[in-house]
């Protein structure tokens, strides 16, 4: 009896425990999902501003410190080595049957197809955006608009087979000729080509958008002063849109210097220097896809490969901050902020 | 050089956006160094009417128009007639201020260098000329690189005046020029469009009746797209002859 009573006791005292436990539980999440709710009410605390984007900020800064980190290690050995060290990245011979390694001719690759990509596709790109967003009847607009972002949904390797069978060949009958160069077509000019095709439906649709949100006001005070509708457009439009036309760059150049597989399979991939748009060349993305098998057991082969890595992320790192200052330039001298 | 009384004269105007028949057989004229303002409540068609004097409306694809619009003489939507010379001599404020994303100094030299004008030294002049009308030259001569849009409000819109009097367009219109700003900015305006008169034909869209009383000479009233009355703004404000008139001015329509 005593002993039913105690337990019955013990029971009663767990469960009011229990009890207690659950609704402070309950009190706690419905308090938080109601913090949640009213986080943009004054005097709150803000739990979304403050957790749900501060997590993801630190979140992709630490991944990209650790990558950093992880490819510094990966690339110590080599930079250590005395056949090797920092004088890689401007040596030109890569040999890693005689442990040179080189690794000049990859970044003048990269930055030739790069910069040949980027020099086509966003003028062109700039253009397209114009006649989308200003002179391009309402009608044709939205499925021209849709075409092009399709485009930019195409898989790489699918641009890759389609230059290595169409573009590759029409560089090597049509185009070579007329300036008398040797070539099989396989090219620094298909490289940047082809990468310049990748990127255009990016610079088109960003800068499309980023001149649509360009005031109607601003338009028909640039007519009333008696403009054209052309130099409406450029000296207005486009120039108020700048910053946002800005970003399509950003990103086309971080995808430029990184992209792999189309580039690989026209370029040629031969260890030269190329002189003419003619020549085959060798991009660091191409190396390192290409190489990464038969070095992973020769330490500091594989080191290298790493080291043409960490020299890509640096880079696309850099031309990152330098058009993010360059946004930041034109948003001050334009009065955004 | 054909005869002309006024700079702006309206022969029997009508418009329409689509099937909708907004201005319906307006004759008017504007005298040259007045201020005329057009009032009328809501959607009575005054921003439709400044629009279609320096043919902005022609921007919009359902626009028709009948009817003559003179400018010194000629109908502005004749044959050879060009839009970008017409809209040259007609200057045009808009309502909310829409300064350029640029310097003060390019907002102000954008439309001379539109215009061909090269010449630095001559720029330089234009800047103050026109800043100094609008009587902003003293608030900005030390800024003149610094971006427009980070201006007042009411230094927007004397910069989007000083803007439109670069070219030095012998007709201004403005369309609710103050309705954006604050009072003192909305004072500081009116007194530069009184000031403005003595050189140019002012057209002033207002819903204000103080306003039109306190600035205009003439006066236009609106209504549905009717002009009810054209006269002088005294005569129209103390003695309305139509009720409709009437009612606008002690505020029971608008
Ligand atoms: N671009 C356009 N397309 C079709 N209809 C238009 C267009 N612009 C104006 N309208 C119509 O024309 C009529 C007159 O407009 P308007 O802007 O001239 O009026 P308002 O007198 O200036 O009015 P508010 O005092 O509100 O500025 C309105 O019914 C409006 O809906
Ligand atoms: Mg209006």
């Amino acid at each position: 009896m005593t002993m039913t009573e105690e337990n019955e006791t013990i029971t009663m005292q767990e469960e009011e425990q229990i009890h207690s436990w659950h609704s402070q539980l309950l009190r706690n999440i419905s308090k938080s999902l109601h913090d949640f709710r009213m986080a943009d009410r004054p005097g709150k605390v803000d739990m979304l501003g403050k957790w749900g984007l501060f997590i993801p900020a630190v979140a992709s800064t630490l991944i990209i410190v650790l990558i950093l980190a992880f490819l510094w290690f990966e690339s110590v050995p080599i930079l250590v080595d005395p056949s090797g060290g920092p004088g890689i990245v401007v040596s030109p011979t890569w040999d890693p049957n005689r442990d040179l390694f080189g690794i000049a001719i990859f970044i003048v690759g990269s930055l030739l197809c790069a910069g040949i990509a980027i020099g086509l596709a966003v003028p062109l790109g700039i253009g397209g955006a114009i006649f989308l967003s200003e002179f391009c009847p309402m009608r044709l607009r939205q499925p021209i608009k849709m075409i092009i972002e399709m485009m930019a949904a195409i898989p790489s390797i699918v641009y890759g087979l389609w230059a290595y069978l169409v573009l590759v060949p029409i560089i090597k009958n049509n185009i070579a000729p007329i300036t008398q160069s040797p070539t099989n077509g396989l090219s620094l000019l298909a490289g940047g080509l082809i990468l310049a095709i990748m990127l255009l439906p990016t610079v088109v649709t960003i800068s499309t958008d980023a001149l649509q949100t360009v005031p109607l006001s601003l338009r028909e005070a640039s007519l009333a002063l008696g403009a054209t509708q052309s130099e409406t457009s450029r000296k207005i439009v486009l120039s108020a849109a700048l910053p946002g036309v800005g970003a399509a760059v950003v990103l086309s150049l971080g995808r430029a210097v990184g992209e792999t597989m189309a580039v690989l399979m026209v370029t040629g991939n031969s260890l030269q220097i190329p002189y003419s748009l003619f020549d085959p060349t060798y991009v660091m993305t191409s190396i390192i896809t290409n190489q990464l098998g038969y070095a992973f057991v020769f330490p500091l082969w594989r080191s290298a490969l790493f080291a043409v890595g960490l020299v890509l992320l640096i880079m696309s790192i850099c031309f990152t901050l330098t058009a993010k200052l360059f946004i930041r330039w034109g948003m001050k001298t334009r009065g955004y902020i | 050089m054909p005869e002309y009384e006024h700079n702006i004269e309206v022969h029997g105007l009508s418009t329409w956006f689509g099937k909708k028949h907004i201005l319906k057989d307006i004759t008017c004229y504007f005298r040259d160094n007045t201020v005329t303002a057009i009032m009328g409540p809501s959607g009575c068609g005054k921003s439709t009417l400044l629009r279609t004097l320096n043919r902005l409306n022609d921007l919009v694809p359902s626009f028709r128009r009948k009817g003559e619009v003179l400018f010194k003489g000629t109908d502005i939507y004749g044959v050879g007639t060009s839009v970008y010379d017409l809209r040259k001599h007609i200057g045009m404020v808009f309502q909310k201020p829409n300064p350029f994303p640029m310097s003060v100094f390019d907002n102000v030299t954008y439309g001379p260098k539109l215009h061909g004008v090269k010449d630095e030294d001559e720029l330089n002049k234009i800047v103050e000329t026109s800043l100094r009308k609008a009587a902003l030259w003293d608030e900005v001569k030390d800024e003149l690189q610094s971006p427009a849009p980070n201006l007042s409000g009411g230094q927007q819109q004397r910069l989007c005046i000083a803007r439109a009097l670069s070219v030095d367009p012998p007709v201004l219109l403005m369309d609710e020029p103050v309705s954006a700003l604050d009072p003192i900015s909305a004072a500081k305006i009116e007194e530069l469009i009184i000031e403005l008169k003595q050189d140019y034909t002012i057209i002033l869209v207002t819903h204000n009746v103080q306003q039109a009383f306190r600035v205009s000479d003439q006066a236009a009233f609106l209504y549905l797209g009717e002009l009810v009355e054209f006269d002088e703004t005294k005569r129209i404000l103390e003695a309305p002859a139509d009720s409709r008139t009437e009612a606008f001015i002690t505020g029971r329509i608008g």
